[in-house]
């Protein structure tokens, strides 16, 4: 059986490209399931889904912790705490990355010793569909990775693309741009080992209220969870043109537009969602938005 | 033992009396909405803070809903909080049971049980508050007027005791108890005081200086089931706690009330397993077999949840049969107690015949005839009513049914 | 002791109060109407607050361990949290009282909620929390659906929209083909002390409401209509200035009542055409492609024209 794992953010098409996965599997007579997780994140935030595919009917449910393909469909998500795509990955697993390095380059880079793949999807997204949306190049290399048909992969971006969206011209567009990301990547052959068990089973101690009740004491933390990764784009000021009339600062849902001691407002990149207000609503267009170029 | 001095004796309801263990508890705030059999209760206490014999806060809210809301809101702000409900009501507000108990706030409720719709009806039985068996609230079960005052005092001991901070509802039969006068002791509130003090809470509060999250989401599975796997630790706990709490109770009070009451179970042969105010008729039927030389007791659960397994175990796994009569009916299954017991003796290498009687639904009376049977059915050692319960159900009561029947058109 | 904010209005987002009572790095969308809302409305409020939330999108600020709030938080459910916030003043209240607790601890009492339960599910323990004049704030974040579950119809939706439940299709080509409920009405009826619309484009508005609310002990109500990026079908980017088009094409009119008397806040010198504010969002987008419903368009025009009309307010 293969197992595989999509790390994405909310938006990026995550669910779908584990739809394309499966189905593509499913057209050439395989088994499959495939499952998004969904959590209380939204648009922006780590989603996580799932494909298994094998010739036997699968006897296996939930979440894949042990992998043989991790598809990182956001290069972020490698430095998020909570996301951790690669934990879990079995030996000989892959990795394949969507960033603009080489797999050299990305292996050195997030320390990956398992066999990393990279092909830029985000720039394809933007070039061959006009947005950073990646559920079928996503889905597309995966079927790569996995060993399946071209014709297949066909088939499944058909398919799952028309029970989402009317608009034959970008379907069609789907269908080029996913064959073109499977072409992209040379064909591979996976070798992994058997899955581990893992944890030792023990006796919950009691705690009292005073610990256990599902409150928290601490107040204002949710900085810590650092939303900046989020972005694709981030706003960067043009201090020349800037007015310093706080509008950004203002407008900002996520009130994490400050002001510098010069009187210029700028973005904590920590927790920065990257959803540009500011870019929209500055009068005199002194804030821009920047692709994220990552690491 | 208490000093008769500070004890006066009255004639008091099962409402009353539930009246008077908030009053004596000098809860602080009391949401409230109409039910019957459960309007006296909150009636009274209405009265006695307008009249300023009590110094509480009243609401009257929009729903039972709303109402175990704002009781639990209330109590998650640090305040005593007392709050009441039966029947159709109590499963008005049946989301926000589960919710408080999450909150870990130790709200007393007194649930007066009425059978519920359909059909509707007005009498009792406890498919009302044994719904709430799995929501984290503790239960006591009462069999008189006097333990429903007592059992109100001791339950927010038990709710307020650092080790448990779970909420606790007390439980007495509509029109058997709720509105049967019968001689209650009322302690004078000093006393109360020593056995009860006030509630200073160091988890659940809310104030300016001491910002506080409650009630949050917890997603992810492992950390879900951590909180709910401490809540029953805590119901856990409570059991010891309860033991504690029965003590000083006696201490101060004079009676005693253990997790179950035995009733001539000690050198019994044959035992009935009752709960609630019923549990009087039984108590009879026990003495009745005895002077027909039927070596017969009865066990009442009084502490229903946490469930009292040890203590059910040690009472009963020696004796030749035991018979439950659940008061209550599970469509489908069967009674609710049987289920519970028969699991608690199922690892005992001795345990005795265990059978199953459906008794008292909606508050259909149980006659001496109708234990008698039992009796002969423990002593046969029939296992006929072992799988499927047997409905109690006389001949009069079918014919007189049928006569109903005929005239609803449907003869 | 928090400081009391100063009785003179505000006069421009220049002066807005510079502190912030929510922190970054909640779990809500990039671009949330919604959390701007929010954000403003703490500004006003202070961080002695107390917010009891209904369920909906903003169940997720607070997830264990993470609370963005310098302030406290209960979470209740979806029916009821005016009446979590009963119980919470009632015991404020009692605990004062009794001396349990120093007046400076006090709290004001926040219900958040969203469309789905103040129009809907949670509309009786609002009106009963209103009938019994509870001293307490109401923010409700209306983005015209249940957003939380993926956008779903609610009886905030307005007519023409799609939703997850409303799909546009043979039988319904306008996607929902009835209007919403007016809550500021039924709200009124009650004659509250203190009731106002607000948006997140409007911050000066939205802050001298909230100044002018705080005068009155009893319940203060504020409905928002919130843009909502994935719901609505538009770009993050874009929420400030859709807040703005609603406002200026008279779709959400900017209003306060006190005690049921309703004043217009702000009325647009000349009124753009609904569909400067249709069009850019993926909920309508039906209404214009593949063919362009004219009715349904003129119909939404024309309700708007109508409301206006009624107050006389129509240039």
């Amino acid at each position: 059986m293969l197992r595989v794992r999509f790390h994405g953010r909310g938006g990026q098409g995550v669910k779908v490209a584990s739809r394309v996965l499966g189905t593509a599997a499913f057209s050439q007579g395989c088994y499959a399931q495939d499952f998004p997780l969904y959590g209380a994140e939204r648009r922006g935030a780590p989603i996580t889904s799932f494909t298994r595919i094998s010739r036997e009917p699968i006897m296996e449910r939930g979440v894949i912790s042990q992998a043989d393909i991790v598809i990182v469909m956001d290069e972020t998500l490698l430095h998020d705490p909570m996301a951790m795509p690669l934990s879990g990955l079995k030996k000989g697993g892959i990795v394949f990355i969507n960033t603009s390095h080489s797999q050299e380059e990305a292996g050195a880079e997030y320390k990956i010793t398992a066999w990393v793949i990279t092909l830029d999807l985000t720039k394809i997204g933007i070039e061959m569909l006009g947005r950073n949306i990646l559920s079928t190049l996503a889905g597309a290399v995966a079927s790569r990775i996995a060993g399946l048909e071209e014709d297949s992969l066909r088939h499944a971006v058909e398919k799952e693309m028309s029970d989402i969206m009317t608009d034959r011209e970008l379907i069609e567009k789907n269908i080029e741009a996913s064959l073109y990301c499977y072409n992209a990547i040379p064909p591979v052959e996976i070798k992994t080992s058997g899955t581990r068990e893992a944890g030792t089973v023990i006796t919950m101690p009691f705690e009292t209220a005073g610990v256990s009740s599902p409150a928290i004491y601490a107040i204002g933390n949710t900085p810590l969870r650092k939303t900046g990764n989020w972005r694709v784009f981030r706003p960067v000021w043009n201090y020349d043109a800037c007015t310093k009339c706080m509008m950004c600062a203002a407008r900002c849902p996520e009130g994490c537009i400050l002001v510098n001691e010069e009187g210029f407002p700028y973005t904590d990149y920590e927790n920065c969602k990257g959803c540009l207000i500011c870019v929209e609503e500055c009068p005199t267009k002194a804030v821009k938005g920047v692709l994220e170029v990552h690491a | 033992m208490p000093d008769p001095k500070n004890v006066e004796k009255m004639m008091l309801t099962g409402n009353a009396a539930a009246a008077w263990g908030v009053r004596l508890a000098e809860v602080d705030y009391i949401p409230a909405f109409p039910i019957t059999p459960q309007t006296e209760i909150i009636e009274k206490l209405a009265k006695w803070i307008a009249d300023e014999v009590m110094d509480g806060r009243f609401v009257n809210m929009d729903s039972e809903h709303s109402m175990i809301t704002a009781a639990g809101a209330a109590s998650a702000t640090g305040v005593r909080t007392f709050t009441a409900s039966s029947s159709q009501g109590f499963l008005y507000g049946f989301e926000m049971l589960y919710t408080v108990a999450g909150w870990r706030v130790p709200l007393v409720m007194v649930n007066v049980s009425r059978g519920l719709s359909s059909p509707i009806t007005l009498e009792p039985d406890h498919n009302d508050v044994l719904a709430a068996r799995d929501s984290g609230f503790l239960q006591i079960h009462c069999e008189t007027c006097q333990e429903v005052l007592d059992s109100i005092l001791m339950a927010y001991r038990l709710a307020e005791d650092k080790r448990v901070l779970l909420p606790v509802i007390v439980n007495l039969d509509g029109f058997y108890l709720s509105f049967t006068r019968e001689p209650v002791e009322v302690p004078d509130v000093a006393m109360v005081r020593k056995f009860l003090p006030s509630y200073r809470p160091e988890h659940a509060f809310f104030k300016a200086s001491q910002p506080m999250a409650q009630g949050v989401a917890a997603l992810g599975g492992s950390l879900y089931s951590y909180f709910k796997y401490q809540m029953h630790l805590a119901s856990q706990k409570a059991l010891e706690v309860y033991k504690e709490v029965c003590g000083e109770f006696e201490k101060e009070f004079g009676r005693n009330y253990d997790t179950i009451e035995s009733y001539m179970v000690d050198d019994a042969e044959y035992v009935l397993i009752m709960t609630n105010s019923f549990s009087t008729l039984g108590k009879v039927a026990v003495k009745k077999a005895r002077e027909n030389g039927i070596k017969a007791g009865l066990l009442r659960l009084r502490l229903f949840r946490p469930f009292p397994a040890a203590d059910i175990k040690d009472a009963i796994h020696s004796k030749k049969a035991v018979a439950v009569l659940d008061q209550n009916i599970s469509i489908g299954k069967g009674g609710i107690l049987y289920s519970e017991i028969a699991g608690c003796l199922y690892n005992e290498k001795q345990r005795p015949l265990l059978l199953s009687f459906i008794a008292g639904l909606g508050g259909k009376n149980i006659s001496q005839k109708e234990f008698e049977f039992i009796f002969d059915k423990m002593l046969e050692g029939d296992t006929e009513d072992v799988g499927m319960p047997r409905l109690l159900y006389t001949e009069a009561e079918w014919k007189e049914a049928a006569k109903l029947k005929e005239i609803a058109g449907r003869g | 002791m928090e400081k009391t904010p100063e009785a003179a209005p505000v006069r421009s987002i220049k002066d807005l109060p510079s502190e912030e009572n929510i922190l970054p790095g909640t779990p809500v969308c990039a671009g949330c109407g919604g959390l701007l809302t929010l954000r403003y409305c703490l500004k006003a409020l202070g961080s002695n607050v107390v917010i009891v939330n209904a369920a909906g999108c903003f169940t997720l600020l607070s997830i264990y361990p993470f609370t963005p709030f310098k302030s406290s938080w209960l979470y209740t459910a979806m029916a009821c949290a005016p009446a979590g916030a009963q119980g919470v003043r009632d015991a404020l209240d009692v605990l004062i009282e009794k001396e349990r607790l120093d007046p400076e601890d006090d709290l004001k009492v926040v219900v958040l909620t969203g469309d789905g339960a103040a129009y809907g599910m949670g509309l009786a323990s609002t009106s009963a929390a209103i009938h019994r004049n509870l001293d307490f704030y109401y923010i409700c974040y209306n983005n015209e659906a249940y957003g939380n579950t993926g956008f779903q119809q609610s009886e905030a939706t307005p007519f023409g929209s799609k939703t997850g439940t409303t799909p546009p299709g043979k039988t319904s080509p306008a996607g929902k083909d009835f209007p919403e409920k007016d809550l500021f009405e039924i709200w009124n009826s009650h004659k509250p002390p203190y009731l106002a619309t607000i948006s997140p484009a409007h911050p000066v508005d939205l802050i001298n409401k909230f100044k002018k609310a705080e005068k009155y002990r009893g319940p203060k109500l504020f409905i928002a209509l919130s843009p909502c990026p994935p719901g609505w079908a538009t770009d993050p980017s874009l929420s400030v200035k859709l807040a703005k088009l609603s406002v200026d094409t008279g779709i959400w009119a900017l209003k306060e009542s006190v005690y049921g008397e309703v004043e217009h806040t702000y009325i647009p010198k000349s009124f753009k055409p609904v569909e400067d504010y249709l069009k850019l969002q993926g909920r309508f987008a039906h209404l214009f492609k593949p063919t362009r419903q004219e009715e349904t368009l003129k119909r939404i025009q024309e309700m708007v024209d109508d409301y206006w009309n009624r107050y006389k307010l129509l240039l």
